[in-house]
């Protein structure tokens, strides 16, 4: 039975997949569409019984909201983009490089990717009100930064571990620079992983949720998860339901785009060195 | 996998000068994230006034009452009491200077007082401010002194549907129990919609009926960790069987154990709609729905114990100056303004949070949105009002009475003696909440 | 040796940073569980040595939220792993459109966990949600099923959220583990007449170990840690608390930065021990399954 074409259980396993997966989001979206005064009095079928768009005016001149989504993409993007220079030096040394302790930082960031974040909002919270950290982007870029890299360092490390380096030599001896070397050679092999390693991170920092409850308290810093969790609609006692579904509509069309534009990139990334034993 | 490493020399790696140009990276990201997290001033005082989440009645105010000196601007809060006192507190406890006003709920007025988080209102500032009601007098007021000026002041009452009184033959205008309205609904298929999901509203609702028995959750609130917890009283078992009753009665909504001020708002407006207790403003909340606000009555909140006055919950805010403030005498020309009998006339209209004064209450368009009716039965409701303890450690009170009180059907006369023992526990630090 | 400098260097600023964010804060929360400390108090700071370790240690309330954390970690990550594993294979198997599953699998993947939180909150929500007017007819969901209303309906309805985000990701792992099955293996067994169900007991499942060892730990820590989707659905009511939960409530809404710490360094202390766990169960070096240490 070497990989039969298309057997009924696995159309079936097919559709079962894309329901699960997808089942979901279509939910949010379409309670995007519902009016608040339509979910306020209770609403369960599926689809709008009315279509509005009202959600998204109100969500999109939200000025709440719009801080909310501009300090999750400047914490996000900063995060990340610090976080790959620093695994990048750190994969490098770890893929090429023999050197004393390198099993202890293997061993540190295992550790801290398995830390529980919950477990250091005490300490940190502490220690940034003393350090006037809380509630400001640094304040969550630091730890985001920390705990992103565990896993950027092992993403990149398994991808430069592919590299073939020889090559640089090669050009080397073809009369390249060292510089020109790297740059015309490793750069585009490494590149890639590179990549993918920030898209892992990008995820993470725009996931995070108890951190950012934890330390911070306005819309100076606060990022959407958290900012959702503290959304009030114009009626206080009432979710306002549909207006909450759009913002998760809003803080998922990153993740969408980014999911079509890389899927194979991301997939390669989660299960790098996962597998080798 | 196995590259080969057939030379390791390290003059192969462009290193000193990529990573100078990638620490200067770092250090240009990281002034930047400094520079937009910054807040940009400008020359004239702004004023920072953390509000509680309204329809935007703070914010008209906020408007009207800046000045050519300072401009007040607002920032929202969690809907639930005790996330706005988290936030405020670690913002405070940070040593924060970027609050200047707060409306805070009497929920945690005492905490806050307590760890010198505002400024008690000076004498001068109390003689300006329109005479406020006894009960948001005494809500007000930590160690003898007003800490916060009353800006409004909410209370409870009993709603109900007229036709439904009517069916079950129920006379309205004479003061009437739990008992009374539970076994109404129950036997004619209406429900009485209470707050009894885990969090503070379901505590303003132990509080008010163990109050409507006769008796007190703290008896001297003031000394804080020793502050003598008196819930295992013969008021405390008043309250713990009506609770009983309610929750394994018919009348009882579905989602009792979840049920908050919204919750109830639903089902009293269909034909199962019988009772409600809530606050004032959710009057406006049926004013689209004229079969409902046709047939809906008002009446005292009802009593625990026949006979013996109730006393409805009182909610409400009043407005504090941070003591880390830079502009304290700017803030309490603030709150001078913010709580003229103008703006909580004016504020009720909007947010229908009725005024914490009697002068409030005179504010022309006010009187006319409302019933007369209803509005005599607010003040009145106000003044017979049972505010919760004020204590410091009101939150973990509150929080232990939540844990060993909900969901309401697991309530029974045992409860009260059984929270009193926990209560003091979580007090000593000898368990946890 | 220059090199093995160069190699230091080049990982020390990782190294600094990640001592920096959890090694200190780490010795400060030790240090604070010995007091208690509550932060809208702070006049009644004392030392009390081990009292909060006792105290939590001994309380109904710590072991009842460290009960939940450890249902859910082993029910989520069960249930994950058959679901994962036969999502795996029909990846594995399907040969046409596999950029729309990829995508489709990565969605869960990769939304933020309080939307998820959300999107199932509302879809088990009484007024406002699908689950109870769709499942109606089975006998244990009525359309006045409330789902946030007792204990085992709001941890079902918790897990459920937990399990429709996270499943993709543990059949991406053993999607990988899958394809480093031989087929030769597999023709030879069927060859020999094996069924279906030898050929996975005795060819599949054993050279796929590495891979179920790492999925299932990176998935049990994950669902100890639990805390987003308890926030946001439950905020803990009917007792559906975790361990991670009970910790954020003492530090941040009650202050008590004290008894927090105590807790803090408890949960680290618990994830330490369950990783060990696992790996001893599976007896695989971690490092090594990784790929990373030769």
């Amino acid at each position: 039975m070497r990989k039969q074409r298309l057997s009924p259980g696995i159309i079936i396993g097919f559709i079962v997949i894309l329901v699960w997966c997808l089942l979901p989001v279509a939910w949010i979206i379409s309670l995007s569409f519902k009016s608040v005064a339509e979910t306020t009095t209770g609403s369960p079928q599926f689809l709008p019984k009315a279509w509005t768009l009202q959600n998204y005016r109100d969500i999109l001149t939200n000025g709440d909201f719009l801080d909310a989504l501009r300090n999750s993409f400047g914490i996000a993007i900063i995060a990340t983009v610090l976080a790959v220079i620093f695994a990048t030096f750190a994969a490098y040394a770890i893929a090429r490089l023999e050197f004393r302790g390198k099993r202890m930082v293997l061993s540190l960031a295992l550790a801290i990717a398995m830390f529980p974040v919950v477990a250091l909002i005490s300490p940190l919270f502490d220690l940034w009100r003393r350090l006037h950290l809380f509630n400001t982007w640094p304040g969550l870029i630091i730890p985001y930064m920390s705990f992103t890299l565990p896993l950027a360092i092992w993403t990149l490390s398994a991808f430069f571990r592919e590299i073939p380096w020889e090559m640089e030599q090669a050009a080397q001896v073809d009369g390249a620079t060292s510089w020109q070397a790297f740059r015309k050679v490793i750069v585009p092999l490494a590149a890639p992983g590179v990549f993918t390693a920030a898209i892992l991170t990008f995820f993470f920092a725009w996931n995070e949720f108890a951190l950012a409850i934890s330390l911070t308290s306005t819309t100076a810093a606060r990022t959407v998860p958290a900012q959702m969790a503290f959304f009030v609609g114009p009626d206080p006692f009432n979710p306002p339901y549909s207006q909450l579904a759009t913002a998760a509509v809003i803080v998922t069309i990153p993740v969408i785009v980014i999911v079509l534009l890389f899927q194979r990139r991301i997939v390669a990334g989660l299960t790098s060195g996962a597998v080798k034993g | 996998m196995h590259v080969p490493r057939r030379s390791r020399g390290v003059t192969r790696f462009p290193g000193g000068r990529s990573v100078r140009r990638l620490s200067a990276t770092f250090a240009a990201l990281a002034t930047a994230a400094a520079l937009l997290s910054a807040c940009s001033s400008s020359g004239k005082t702004t004023l920072v006034w953390y509000i509680n989440p309204d329809t935007g009645g703070q914010a008209v105010i906020a408007k009207s009452c800046s000045t050519d000196q300072y401009t007040i601007k607002t920032q929202v809060l969690p809907t639930d009491a005790g996330q706005q006192r988290v936030q405020l507190a670690r913002r405070l406890a940070a040593g924060d200077s970027g609050i200047d006003l707060m409306s805070i709920d009497p929920a945690y007025t005492a905490e806050f007082a307590a760890a010198n988080f505002v400024v008690p209102v000076p004498q001068s500032v109390e003689a300006q401010l329109p005479h406020a009601f006894k009960g948001a007098v005494t809500a007000s007021t930590w160690n003898n002194h007003l800490v916060v000026a009353p800006f409004w002041s909410n209370v409870q009452a009993l709603w109900y549907r007229k036709s439904f009184a009517q069916k079950a033959g129920l006379d309205m205008s004479k003061p009437v129990t739990w008992d009374q309205i539970i076994t109404a609904a129950a036997d004619h298929g209406g429900t009485v919609g209470v707050q009894a999901n885990k969090y503070e509203g379901y505590v303003v609702w132990i509080n008010a009926l163990v109050m409507g028995a006769g008796g007190n959750i703290v008896t001297n609130p003031g000394a804080g960790v020793n502050a003598n917890i008196d819930i295992n009283s013969q008021a405390g078992v008043t309250a713990a069987n009506i609770i009983n009753k309610l929750a394994h009665s018919k009348a009882a909504e579905p989602d009792l154990s979840v049920s908050n001020e919204g919750t109830v708002l639903a089902p009293f407006a269909t034909s199962a709609g019988a009772f409600q207790v809530n606050w004032t403003f959710i009057y406006q909340n049926y004013s689209s729905d004229k079969t409902t606000l046709n047939d809906m009555g008002w009446a005292m909140y009802p009593e625990s114990v026949a006979g013996k006055p109730s006393r409805p919950p009182y909610g409400g805010i009043g407005i504090g100056v941070s003591s880390t403030s830079n502009h304290i005498a700017d803030d309490w020309k603030a709150v001078e303004c913010i709580t003229s009998p103008q703006n909580q006339g004016q504020y009720a209209v909007s947010s229908g949070n009725m005024p914490s004064s009697a002068a409030g209450y005179q504010f022309p368009a006010l009187q006319k949105a409302y019933p007369a009716s209803l509005l005599q039965l607010f003040q009145k409701s106000v003044n017979a009002a049972g505010p919760r303890p004020l204590s410091p450690y009101w939150s973990d009170i509150s929080g232990a009475i939540q844990s060993t009180w909900h969901p309401a059907d697991s309530v029974t006369s045992s409860t009260p003696a059984s929270s009193q023992t926990f209560i003091q526990q979580v007090l000593e630090g000898k368990k946890l909440l | 040796m220059a090199e093995n400098r160069l190699g230091q260097k080049l990982v020390a600023p990782a190294v600094i940073l990640m001592l920096l964010v959890a090694g200190y804060p780490m010795f400060q929360a030790i240090y604070l569980s010995l007091y208690r400390y509550r932060l809208t108090t702070p006049g009644d700071r004392s030392f009390v040595g081990l009292s909060n370790y006792r105290v939590a240690l001994t309380d109904s309330l710590f072991w009842r939220d460290t009960w939940n954390t450890v249902v859910i970690m082993v029910v989520t990550v069960a249930i994950e792993l058959v679901i994962g594993f036969v999502f795996a294979m029909v990846m594995h198997r399907i040969m046409i459109a596999r950029g729309l599953m990829r995508t489709a699998i990565l969605i869960p993947y990769g939304i933020v966990t309080v939307v998820s939180a959300f999107a199932w909150q509302f879809a088990f929500s009484l007024n406002n949600g699908w689950v109870n007017s769709w499942f109606h007819w089975l006998p244990w969901i009525g359309p006045e099923t409330n789902w946030f209303g007792d204990h085992w309906h709001a941890m079902f309805a918790i897990m459920a959220s937990e399990i429709w985000k996270t499943t993709p990701f543990m059949s991406l792992l053993l999607l990988a583990g899958l394809s480093q099955v031989s087929e030769d293996m597999l023709e030879a067994a069927q060859v020999d007449g094996a069924t279906w169900w030898q050929r996975l007991y005795k060819v599949i499942l054993p050279n796929m170990r590495a891979a179920i060892m790492v999925a299932v730990l990176f998935r049990a820590l994950d669902a100890f840690r639990i805390f987003d989707n308890i926030y946001i659905m439950t905020s803990g009511a009917q007792n559906t608390e975790s361990s991670s939960f009970l910790t954020y409530r003492q530090t941040i809404q009650q202050m008590q930065l004290g008894m927090g710490s105590a807790l803090s360094v408890l949960l680290f202390l618990a994830v330490l021990l369950i990783a060990f766990l696992i790996v001893r169960l599976f007896r695989v070096d971690l490092a090594s399954a990784r790929g990373e240490a030769r």
